[in-house]
Order: structure tokens, then C-alpha cells, then sequence
């Protein structure tokens, strides 16, 4: 059974404003993922 | 001097060229060979293909760039690769083929100090029958001529639904190990939501087929996210996504032949079944170029440079998935037999999929490829580019950049309609790419950078990404200051 978003989810997923502050925090989140940089795997074994 | 020569112009190949030009000085050579003339941001090719952009938004001519930017420019098709040279040139060389202007169709010798494999991959249609764009009423995203080309088909559907017809509508993956579902996921959202804006959504029946075990897998063996304080499961996302747009779903299904209008598939528990359509839309799988490689006495090496893709430092030994590891994965793009060529983005030979592999009672492999698309194209074109730099630079093989895709993080913002107040999408971030469980053992990734989010910020954010990228692909003011 999928997960249903309640009306008040949906609101909150089209509203400009509230969304407005998710873009925010989204772009937040990139660069974070960003700043972590990369590395290797081998030597941390 | 060094000579440094990159094969292919997408995002891969053009994110080292740039970085190339720009970290060596002019005494250095740089030289791209690609049989392309133009550059496309392909992640934008969903919006041509529902009639939302035009190539112009999405492509540029390279010739001009790179003449201004002192790369050289060969328009031409790469055909074998020499890495030890031949009795002629006593250093490493490719031979090429013109593809246009007058020296078409004659071939060139282009050596090299150091080489960068970013070909990408070969849209491998053939792989399935009927599949090729065009016919049988499948279309393709792939490139932009095959997104004008859906969005014509799509746009002659629309007018049909117009008068009354109901159609039936089939996207998703055309192979049973195809990867880049997410491009068929945009693609399928994309869809629904301009029948939606065109008023005929009642007019259609929208299904997605897919060789995914779950919904959501994408060919990372599905994550789990932070949903808010919640946690939720890329299958519960797909699950969710499709419900609330109205789409129907076929999972563990490997197409593999299409025929007018039909979808011949078997499914993971070993049946036969078809499904029908009026428009659709089904990934190809994708493929190496098939290159040949030969030593100084013009002896097959082939196996030594390719295996499908180009063999890089992974660890290739066949393991069974209980035994599969981060450390399998590649972290300096090298090859191991010729140290001065390197394969970024989706030209190195992955060491195994990232998804379970999965089988049918009749032994098809239906299962996703892994993806290397997107970011992580950029960031390892990017660090290979760096390590070559600073090898010339410092006059050292030491490489100092490392990357792998188990100690990589990445931003998948999927498109679910476009428009500046009516648009939306799926913004994820995972965080590594292949799960590492012995780091994180409860969901193979980092619950702190791995989240997902669903409404318009998404549009906006895949909207401002088109125009950043396009921006960073024409190495305008203070390019390099736009991560990858």
C-alpha cells in the first residue's frame, strides 16, 4: 500500500513560500554532499 | 611540453577538458576529440521532449569555445587505440575518423603524453528488438534530436486525445539490464503532468516498465532516506510518486522485443507477457564503443584496455553480492596496464552492478546496470583532470586525487512537471553513491546526507542547475567556482 500524502503535505508541497524555504534547505543539503569532497576506500580498510 | 588528448565531449569528457585548459599553462597542449559538434546538458532533454524547451536551451557549438579557450578541436571518431605506439609514432596514439568537412571518412593518428577515455556509452537500441526511436511507436530522451523527435510524437498523441481517443501510454526501461531509470522516471512524470496541463490526462493510461526489483531501486539497490523525522525507502517514494500522479506500474520486467505498438517483456519469475501502447518511451541498454587496442607490433590487446568499458583500477574479480565491497569500486580511474590513460564517468567498466543481481527461472539477468551518470561524471572527470595536471605540473606520477563512488556523495533531482508555480520534483541526496555497509551497516548509507524531498523546490532547483551547468559548460566568469 503506498503512502499518501494528507492534504496538508500537498499544501505544503505547492505552496511558493514553504517551498521557497525547502529550496533553501535543499540547496543546503547539495552542498554539504558537496563540501564532503571524495576520497578513496582502500587505504581506510 | 605534455600533450594531453580527452575522447568524448559530454558531460564527462568536457568537465576534464575544462579543468585541463584550465590548470596547464598554454605550453601544454589539450586536445578533444569528439564527433560531436555540439555540446548538450542532457539531463534537460526530458523538457524537449515534452515540448518545455528547444535544443537551443540545451546545446552549444563547441568549435568556437574551444578555439577561444586554445583547445584543440578534432571533430572525429576515435576507432582503435595504440598505447604503446606503432612503428611510426614511439609514444601512445589513437587513430580517429573524420566525420565531416572535407578530410571526412580519412583517419588521423593523434598521440598523446596522456589520455582521457570519457566516450561515454553506446546507446546499444539493437540490444533489443524493435526498440530503435522512431519506430514501432517507441521514442527516445537519449539525445536532444531524439527528445524534438518524442516531443512531435507526443505532441500528434495529444491532438488525437483531443478529439476523444484514449490512448495508452508505455515508458521506462527497454532492457533487462538498462540503467538510467531516473531519466525514464523525469520523462514519465513529465508526461503526466503536461496531458494534465493540456487537459486530456483523463484521455490516457500512463504505465511505467521497469527491470527494477522495487520501485525506486535506480540502479543503487534502493536507499532509505530521512523524510522529514521519518525514514522512508525509495520504493515507498516511487510507490507514493505514482499513486498521487495516477501511474501504473510493472516492475521485475526485462523487455526484450518490441514490436508496433507492443511490449514483449518476461518477468523475474520466468513469464512471457506484452503490453501494449500508443506512445513509448523505453531506455536502451548501453553498451562500450567496442574499441580494438593494439601493441607496437599491431598484436591484439584488447583485454588489456577493455572489458565492455575501459578497465580501470577496480577490483574485477567475479564475488558473489553477499561479498561485494566498496573497496571493489574504482577511486583513480587508471588503467592498470598503461598508466596514462584514465576512463572518468560512464566509460570505466563498473567491478559489478550495484543492485542485486536477480535471475529468472529461464536465466535472464533482469536486474539495472549501475549508473554513473550526472554527478559523479563530473566529479571523477574532474579529479582525473586534477591528477593529470599535477603530474605534469610537478613532473611526478604521484596521484593525489582519489574518488570513489563508495566515498561519494550525490544530488538526483528528478523532474515531475515543469513550470514555475506548476512544476515539481524529487530532489534526493545519497550519500555514499554504493552503499557501505561496514561504515553504515543499518542502510549502507549516511542517514545525515542522505534525505529526499518531494514538491515545486525541486523544479526550481533542477530549473537553476540547467542554467549553472549550461553556464559552467561555456566556461563563462568563475566557472570553476560551480561544483560538479
Amino acid at each position: 500500500m503506498a503512502i499518501k500524502p494528507t492534504k496538508f503535505q500537498h499544501f505544503l508541497m505547492r505552496n511558493p513560500i514553504m517551498q521557497f524555504f525547502t529550496y533553501i534547505y535543499l540547496n543546503i543539503k547539495i552542498l554539504k554532499i558537496v563540501r564532503i569532497g571524495h576520497d578513496g576506500t582502500r587505504n581506510k580498510k | 611540453m605534455a600533450k594531453v588528448v580527452i575522447i568524448g565531449a559530454g558531460v564527462s569528457g568536457h568537465t576534464a577538458v575544462s579543468f585541463l585548459r584550465k590548470n596547464l599553462s598554454k605550453q601544454h597542449e589539450v586536445v578533444m576529440i569528439s564527433p560531436n559538434s555540439n555540446y548538450q546538458w542532457i539531463p534537460s532533454n526530458i523538457w524537449i521532449g515534452v515540448g518545455r524547451m528547444t535544443e537551443k536551451h540545451t546545446i552549444f557549438p563547441l568549435a568556437p569555445l574551444y578555439k577561444k579557450k586554445k583547445i584543440t578541436f578534432i571533430q572525429a571518431k576515435v576507432t582503435t587505440f595504440h598505447p604503446e605506439g606503432d612503428n611510426e609514432i614511439n609514444k601512445g596514439f589513437v587513430k580517429a575518423e573524420f566525420v565531416t568537412g572535407n578530410k571526412k571518412g580519412q583517419t588521423i593518428k593523434v598521440d598523446y603524453d596522456y589520455l582521457i577515455n570519457a566516450t561515454g556509452p553506446k546507446l546499444n537500441f539493437e540490444a533489443t528488438e524493435g526498440l530503435l526511436p522512431g519506430t514501432n511507436k517507441v521514442v527516445s530522451v537519449c539525445t536532444y534530436d531524439h527528445a524534438l523527435h518524442a516531443w512531435k510524437e507526443l505532441d500528434a498523441l495529444i491532438q488525437r486525445m483531443r478529439k476523444g481517443e484514449h490512448v495508452k501510454i508505455l515508458i521506462g526501461t527497454g532492457h533487462a539490464k538498462a540503467t538510467c531509470q531516473g531519466a525514464a522516471f523525469e520523462y514519465i512524470l513529465n508526461v503526466e503532468s503536461e496531458l494534465s496541463r493540456h487537459k486530456v490526462r483523463d484521455k490516457a493510461t500512463i504505465t511505467w516498465i521497469s527491470n527494477e526489483y522495487e520501485l525506486g531501486d535506480f540502479g543503487i539497490d534502493n536507499m532509505t532516506m530521512k523524510w522529514g523525522r521519518k525514514l522512508m525507502t525509495g520504493k515507498e517514494l516511487g510507490e507514493m510518486v505514482f499513486e498521487n500522479q495516477g501511474v501504473k506500474h510493472i516492475k521485475r520486467a526485462g523487455v526484450y522485443k518490441v514490436e508496433d505498438g507492443k511490449a514483449y517483456y518476461e518477468t523475474l519469475e520466468g513469464e512471457y507477457k506484452e503490453e501494449e501502447f500508443d506512445f513509448g518511451m523505453l531506455i536502451p541498454s548501453f553498451s562500450g564503443h567496442g574499441f580494438k587496442a593494439f601493441d607496437k607490433e599491431g598484436t591484439d590487446i584488447t583485454d588489456k584496455l577493455f572489458k565492455g568499458f575501459m578497465i580501470v583500477d577496480a577490483d574485477y574479480t567475479p564475488k558473489p553480492y553477499e561479498e561485494w565491497s566498496v573497496q571493489d569500486w574504482p577511486e583513480t580511474y587508471q588503467n592498470p596496464s598503461y598508466k596514462n590513460i584514465f576512463a572518468p564517468g560512464i566509460a570505466f567498466a563498473p567491478p559489478h552492478t550495484i543492485s542485486k543481481p536477480r535471475y529468472s527461472p529461464n536465466g535472464t539477468a533482469i536486474f539495472p546496470s549501475p549508473p554513473r551518470t550526472g554527478m559523479p561524471s563530473g566529479i571523477t572527470a574532474r579529479l582525473v583532470a586534477d591528477n593529470i595536471s599535477d603530474m605534469i605540473n610537478t613532473g611526478t606520477d604521484n596521484i593525489t586525487h582519489l574518488g570513489s563512488m563508495g566515498n561519494m556523495g550525490a544530488a538526483c533531482i528528478a523532474s515531475t512537471g515543469y513550470g514555475i508555480l506548476r512544476g515539481g520534483g524529487v530532489s534526493i541526496t545519497t550519500y555514499p553513491i554504493v552503499p557501505d555497509y561496514e561504515k553504515y551497516p543499518e542502510t549502507g548509507r549516511n542517514l545525515k546526507h542522505t534525505i529526499g524531498r518531494v514538491g515545486l523546490a525541486g523544479h526550481w532547483i533542477k530549473l537553476s542547475l540547467h542554467y549553472a551547468f549550461i553556464w559552467k559548460a561555456k566556461m563563462k566568469p568563475f566557472w570553476w567556482l560551480i561544483p560538479e
